[in-house]
C-alpha cells in the first residue's frame, strides 16, 4: 500500500461535499427517493423504546451537546460560561456527528478535534496524574478576549515502511509534538500526551458493565501474553475509588463524571462535580474573568447530556452476512485480536432503564488496560494506568466512520490513517497478534479488514 | 471573478522558530511560522459544523491567520459587538438582517473593505447587502416545505406544491409548524405569505394552515424530528436544515413553494476592528469561490451569494439566480423586516394561543362545505387579521413591541397585543354562533 498524497484539506472538504449533492435534493412532485446510501446520523439516534418524555429529555441532552457556549455574561444564561480557558465552542467540535477526531497533517494546521495532556512526574492527591502548575493536566489552546490562551502545539509527522510477510509494505507515520506561544512561562520537563476523541455511541451500555465483571476479566487467564487490568480511578460523586472505564486510559469511572469532566476540562464549564474553573495560580487574567454561574453546567443539564449520550444506540453491524465478513471474523478470533477486543460484553442493572439493564452487546474492548508497547507509549501515567497502558479501543462504529468524519486518526493519536495501520502499530501484548496478521495472506488480511468495516 | 484583496505582508511559514520539547524520534519536524498567526475574532451564532469547517479552510488558505470564534445568539451579540472595542471583536458574521442592519444605524460597522461591485447585489427581490456598504450576504437561505413523501402518498396526498396546498383539511395535523414568536428562522415565512396573497387573504390563508398545524416550539431540527418521527408530513422550514438532514441521509425531500423568499445572511466588519487587515482576509475568503464552494457540505447546505459556486452542483440543487431569473423570489426581506416581530406576534394572538379552539371551528366549517353549505361570513371571521394593515405598518407599534422583545419580561404581550387577542376570540365567538345556527 502506498502512501496517498495529502490533499488539501480544502480540496478534501469540497470532495467530500461534492460526494453527497447527488443524494440531496428530491424534486418536488417525485415521490419515490432513492434513499441515501450514506446515513451520517447513525451514530446520533437514541436506543429503541424511548417514552416521548424521554425522547424529550434526549433531545435537550443533544441540543446541550451541540451547543455552542457562550461567554459571559450573556443573555443565553443557561449556556453561557465558556472558558475563560478552553480547546473547543462545542462538544461537536471534536465529536462531530457523535463521531470521532483526526490529527492535523502539517504542524501549523491547529488541533481540531484533538488535545494535550499534561502533567508533571508524580501522583495528586487522588492518584492521579499531577497537574503542571501553570498550565494543569490539559493544554487549552484558546481563551477568550482578554484572557491569553496557553499556547499552541503542533504536530510533526515521521514516516517509515512496515513490511508484511507476503512483500506488501505499508507506510506508517507518528508524530512528535512541539509547543508555540507558550504564554504562562515554560513547559519545562513535562509529561505530553496525545489524545483524539473517540466516538460517543454506544456509551450507556459501557457505562452499565459492572465492576465485578471488569474485575472478573482482568482475572481471566488469557494466551498470548495478553494480561490485561482495570485502572482504579477516584469517583467524585462518591469519594470513592471506582474501577475506571472512560477515557482512552480508563481514567474516568462513569459517564457522568467523563462528560462533567470533558465540560471542565475542554471547554472550561463547571458543573456540580467539578466546581472549580480550570485556571491555576499564573493564570490571573483566567481567574478574574466573569463566569456563567456557579456552576456554569446546572445538575439537570448535566443529566440531560449523560441521558442523552447513555442512550445513544450503538452503531449497527453491516453486511455481517456477507461470506467475507464472516471469514474475517473468524480470523479476528484467530489472530487473537478478540482477547482484548472482546466481542461480547454482558451490562448489569440500571435502574429505570430497561434499555440498558442486562443487555448483551458487542463492543470489541474489554475496557482493560494493556501494554501497548513503546511505539504506542506515551510516559504519562494516569492512575494506575502505566506510560505503556492504554484501554483496548472500542472497535463497534469503526466502519462508520469514513462517512461522518472527513477529518479522523486511529489510535489514541490518530496516527494510523486506516485499520490496517492501526494493527501495524500494536505492540506489547499484542505482539504476537500483530506478527500473526503479518503472516496472514492478501485474502485473510482483506476479510479481517473487511470484518472490521462492518463494525 | 476575481476579488482583490491584498494580504499585506504574507507571513509563509519558513524557518524553525520552535519553542518546544521533546522533537525525540527521527529528523527535523517540519518548519513553522517564525511569528505567531494573528488572531481575527469572530462572532457567530452559526452552528459548529459550518464554523469548524470554514474554520479549517480559513486557516488554510491563510495561514498567517488564526481565527477566534465568539459564539453568541443576534440577541446577545448585538450588546457584545456594541461595546467601544466590541468586545475585541473583528469581524459579525450571522444569518440576521435584523441585527446588521440595527448596528448599521449605531454605527457598528466599517465600510466593507471589499470591492463588492463584482457580486450581484440582489436575487429576485432580495437585496444582497446594505445601500451603503456597511455589509454584505455572505450566504442565503430559502424557505419553503419538508416533506415526506411516502407519508403522504400513503394519505392518497400530493405534494404541496404552494402555500394554497396546505390549507387542505386532509392535512389536518400533518404540519409542523415552527411558532414565529418563538423560531427565530419563522417569521419571514408570515410575511411571504402576506406579501404573496395580500393582507387579508394572506391572513385567512394562515389561518387554514395553521388549523392543520402541529405548533412547534424549538427551530433546527425539530420539524424535521416531526417528520422523520413520523407524526407529521410537511414541516415548514428554512432549507438548509432540511437539505442538510437528507445530506445526511434523511427520507426526506425539500419543496421550495411557488411563492418563497430568501433569508440573507451577512458579513460586516467592526468599525474599531483590532485586526482590519484580518478581517478584510475573512470577507475575502467567505465570498471567494472556494469558500463559496463548501457552502454545499452536508452539514451546512447553504446557498452560495455567487452564480460560479453552483457550477458543479447537481442541476436539482436549487438555484436562486435562475429562480430569480424566471420570475420567482418576489419576496422583499428588506420591506418585510420592519413588521415581522409584530406579524409574529399578530400569528400568536390569533392563531397559535387560541389554536385548540380555532382548529374545531375551521373543522365544523370545512364539513359544511363539503356538504354544500358554505357559510361566507363563518370564513371571514375565522380567518380576519385583528387590524388592518395600515395600523401593523406603524411604526410606533414596531418600536413598541421591540422595546417588549428587548426588555426584562419579552414574553409578556402589550396591552395592545393582548387586545388583538381579544378581538380574535369576538371573531371566534361570532363565527361559532353562525356555525351553531347554521347546525353545523
Ligand atoms: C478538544 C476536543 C474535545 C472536546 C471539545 C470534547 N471532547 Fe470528549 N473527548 C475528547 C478526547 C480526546 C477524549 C479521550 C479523552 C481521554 O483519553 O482522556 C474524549 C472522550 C470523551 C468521552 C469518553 C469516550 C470513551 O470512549 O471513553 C465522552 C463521553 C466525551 N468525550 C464527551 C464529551 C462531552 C460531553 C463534551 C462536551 C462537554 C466533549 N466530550 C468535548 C475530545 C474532546
Ligand atoms: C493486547 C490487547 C490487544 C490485542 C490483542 C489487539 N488489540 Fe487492537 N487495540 C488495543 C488497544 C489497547 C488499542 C488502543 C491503542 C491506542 O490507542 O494507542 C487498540 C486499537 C486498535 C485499533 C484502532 C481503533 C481505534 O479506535 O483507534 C484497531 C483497528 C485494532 N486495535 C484492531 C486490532 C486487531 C485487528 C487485532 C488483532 C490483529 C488487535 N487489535 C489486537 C489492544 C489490543
Amino acid at each position: 500500500m502506498k502512501l496517498k498524497p495529502t490533499l488539501s484539506r480544502l480540496s478534501r472538504l469540497a470532495a467530500f461535499g461534492a460526494l453527497f449533492a447527488h443524494f440531496v435534493h428530491a424534486p418536488a412532485g417525485h415521490a419515490a427517493e432513492t434513499p441515501a446510501v450514506i446515513d451520517r446520523e447513525v451514530l446520533s439516534r437514541p436506543l429503541p423504546g424511548l417514552s416521548a418524555e424521554e425522547e424529550e429529555r434526549f433531545r435537550r441532552g443533544r441540543s446541550l451537546f451541540r451547543q455552542s457556549w457562550v461567554i459571559a455574561p450573556a443573555n443565553d444564561v443557561a449556556v453561557d460560561g465558556l472558558g475563560p480557558l478552553y480547546n473547543r465552542l462545542a462538544c461537536i467540535s471534536c465529536h462531530a456527528k457523535n463521531g470521532r477526531g483526526g490529527a492535523p497533517d502539517k504542524p501549523e494546521e491547529r488541533m481540531q478535534s484533538m488535545l494535550v495532556r499534561l502533567s508533571l512526574p508524580g501522583r495528586n492527591a487522588q492518584g492521579g496524574p499531577l497537574p503542571h502548575p501553570a498550565y494543569g493536566d490539559q493544554l487549552n489552546e484558546e481563551g477568550i478576549p482578554g484572557v491569553p490562551g496557553e499556547g499552541r502545539a503542533h504536530l510533526h509527522w515521521h514516516h517509515k515502511q512496515a513490511r508484511l510477510a507476503d512483500g506488501t509494505t505499508v507506510t506508517l507515520r507518528w508524530p512528535s509534538l512541539s509547543f508555540s506561544e507558550l504564554a504562562y512561562g515554560k513547559l519545562g520537563k513535562t509529561l505530553t500526551s496525545l489524545r483524539v476523541s473517540p466516538h460517543v455511541a454506544g456509551l450507556g451500555l459501557l457505562d452499565a458493565v459492572e465492576e465485578k465483571t471488569l474485575l472478573a476479566l482482568a482475572a481471566e487467564k488469557k494466551p498470548d501474553g495478553v494480561r490485561g487490568t482495570v485502572n482504579l480511578v477516584y469517583d467524585k460523586a462518591t469519594g470513592q475509588p471506582a474501577v475506571g472505564r472512560f477515557g482512552l486510559k480508563s481514567n474516568m469511572p462513569n459517564l457522568r463524571q467523563q462528560i462533567a469532566g470533558a465540560f471542565v476540562g475542554d471547554m472550561g464549564i463547571t458543573s456540580p462535580l467539578f466546581a472549580q474553573e480550570n485556571c491555576t495560580a499564573a493564570q490571573t487574567a483566567c481567574a478574574a474573568a466573569p463566569h456563567g454561574g456557579q456552576p456554569e453546567l446546572s445538575a439537570t443539564q448535566l443529566d440531560e447530556i449523560s441521558f442523552y449520550l447513555a442512550n445513544l444506540a450503538p452503531p449497527p453491524r453491516r453486511a455481517s452476512d456477507s461470506p467475507q465478513v464472516r471469514q474475517g471474523e473468524a480470523h479476528f478470533a484467530e489472530l487473537g485480536c478478540a482477547t482484548c477486543h472482546r466481542p461480547q460484553l454482558i451490562s448489569g442493572e440500571v435502574a429505570g432503564n430497561p434499555r440498558l439493564s442486562r443487555q448483551s452487546f458487542a463492543p470489541y474492548t474489554d475496557l482493560l488496560l494493556h501494554d501497548m508497547g513503546p511505539q504506542l507509549a506515551d510516559g504519562r501515567p494516569d492512575h494506575r494506568a502505566n506510560g505503556r497502558q492504554w484501554r483496548t479501543a472500542p472497535l463497534w462504529g469503526l466502519g462508520v466512520l469514513t462517512a461522518i468524519n472527513e477529518q479522523r486518526g486511529l489510535l489514541h493519536d490518530g496516527r494510523a490513517r486506516t485499520a490496517e495501520e492501526a494493527i501495524l502499530w500494536h505492540g506489547g501484548e499484542a505482539e504476537t497478534a500483530r506478527r500473526r496478521y503479518i503472516k496472514a495472506d492478501r485474502t485473510q488480511r482483506a476479510a479481517l479488514l473487511a470484518f472490521l468495516q462492518s463494525l | 471573478m476575481n476579488i482583490p484583496f491584498k494580504p499585506g505582508r504574507r507571513r509563509f511559514i519558513q524557518g524553525a522558530g520552535l519553542l518546544g520539547l521533546n522533537l525525540a524520534a527521527s529528523g527535523m519536524p517540519g518548519a513553522l511560522a517564525k511569528s505567531a498567526p494573528q488572531t481575527v475574532t469572530v462572532v457567530t451564532s452559526y452552528a459548529d459544523e459550518f464554523v469548524s469547517r470554514i474554520e479549517a479552510a480559513f486557516e488554510k488558505a491563510y495561514p498567517q491567520y488564526r481565527l477566534r470564534v465568539v459564539w453568541r445568539m443576534p440577541n446577545d451579540a448585538a450588546p457584545y459587538l456594541q461595546q467601544p472595542d466590541h468586545g475585541g471583536a473583528d469581524v459579525y458574521w450571522s444569518a440576521s438582517p435584523r441585527t446588521f442592519a440595527r448596528l448599521a444605524r449605531d454605527n457598528t460597522w466599517r465600510k466593507l473593505p471589499i470591492d463588492s461591485g463584482a457580486l450581484p447585489r440582489q436575487v429576485g427581490k432580495t437585496e444582497l447587502g446594505d445601500a451603503a456598504g456597511f455589509y454584505t450576504a455572505s450566504e442565503i437561505a430559502g424557505f419553503g416545505f419538508a416533506v415526506s413523501p411516502p407519508a403522504l402518498t400513503q394519505r392518497g396526498l400530493p405534494l404541496p406544491a404552494d402555500w394554497t396546498d396546505l390549507s387542505d383539511p386532509r392535512l389536518a395535523g400533518l404540519i409542523a409548524l415552527p411558532v414565529p414568536a418563538r423560531v427565530g428562522f419563522a417569521p419571514p415565512m408570515v410575511e411571504i405569505v402576506l406579501q404573496a396573497y395580500g393582507w387579508q387573504r394572506g391572513w385567512a390563508l394562515w389561518s387554514e394552515i395553521a388549523a392543520n398545524a402541529k405548533p412547534i416550539e424549538r427551530g433546527s431540527t425539530f420539524v424535521t424530528d416531526e417528520i422523520a418521527a413520523g407524526r407529521c408530513a410537511i414541516g415548514l422550514s428554512i432549507d438548509f436544515f432540511v437539505n442538510s438532514a437528507i445530506a445526511n441521509g434523511a427520507a426526506l425531500s425539500f419543496i421550495y413553494p411557488r411563492h418563497t423568499g430568501l433569508n440573507p445572511a451577512h458579513i460586516a466588519v467592526t468599525r474599531n476592528s483590532p485586526n482590519p487587515e484580518g478581517a478584510a482576509a475573512f470577507v475575502n475568503f467567505l465570498l471567494s469561490l472556494n469558500g463559496q464552494k463548501l457552502l454545499a457540505h452536508p452539514d451546512i447546505r447553504r446557498l452560495p451569494i455567487r452564480p460560479d459556486a453552483y457550477a458543479g452542483l447537481p442541476t436539482r440543487q436549487f438555484n436562486p439566480f435562475a429562480a430569480a431569473a424566471e420570475g420567482g423570489l418576489q419576496f422583499d426581506s428588506d420591506a418585510a423586516r420592519p413588521r415581522l416581530a409584530t406579524s409574529a406576534s399578530l400569528f400568536q394572538q390569533m392563531l397559535i394561543e387560541p389554536l385548540a379552539e380555532l382548529t374545531p371551528l375551521w373543522r365544523r366549517l370545512q364539513a359544511a362545505e363539503q356538504a354544500g353549505k358554505p357559510l361566507p361570513e363563518v370564513r371571514r371571521l375565522l380567518g380576519a387579521p385583528p387590524i388592518d394593515e395600515a395600523a401593523a405598518n406603524d411604526p410606533a407599534l414596531h418600536r413598541a413591541i421591540g422595546l417588549r422583545l428587548e426588555g426584562e419580561n419579552p414574553a409578556i404581550p402589550t396591552p395592545q397585543e393582548l387586545a388583538w387577542g381579544e378581538t380574535a376570540a369576538r371573531n371566534r365567538h361570532a363565527a361559532r354562533k353562525l356555525l351553531d345556527e347554521a347546525g353545523a
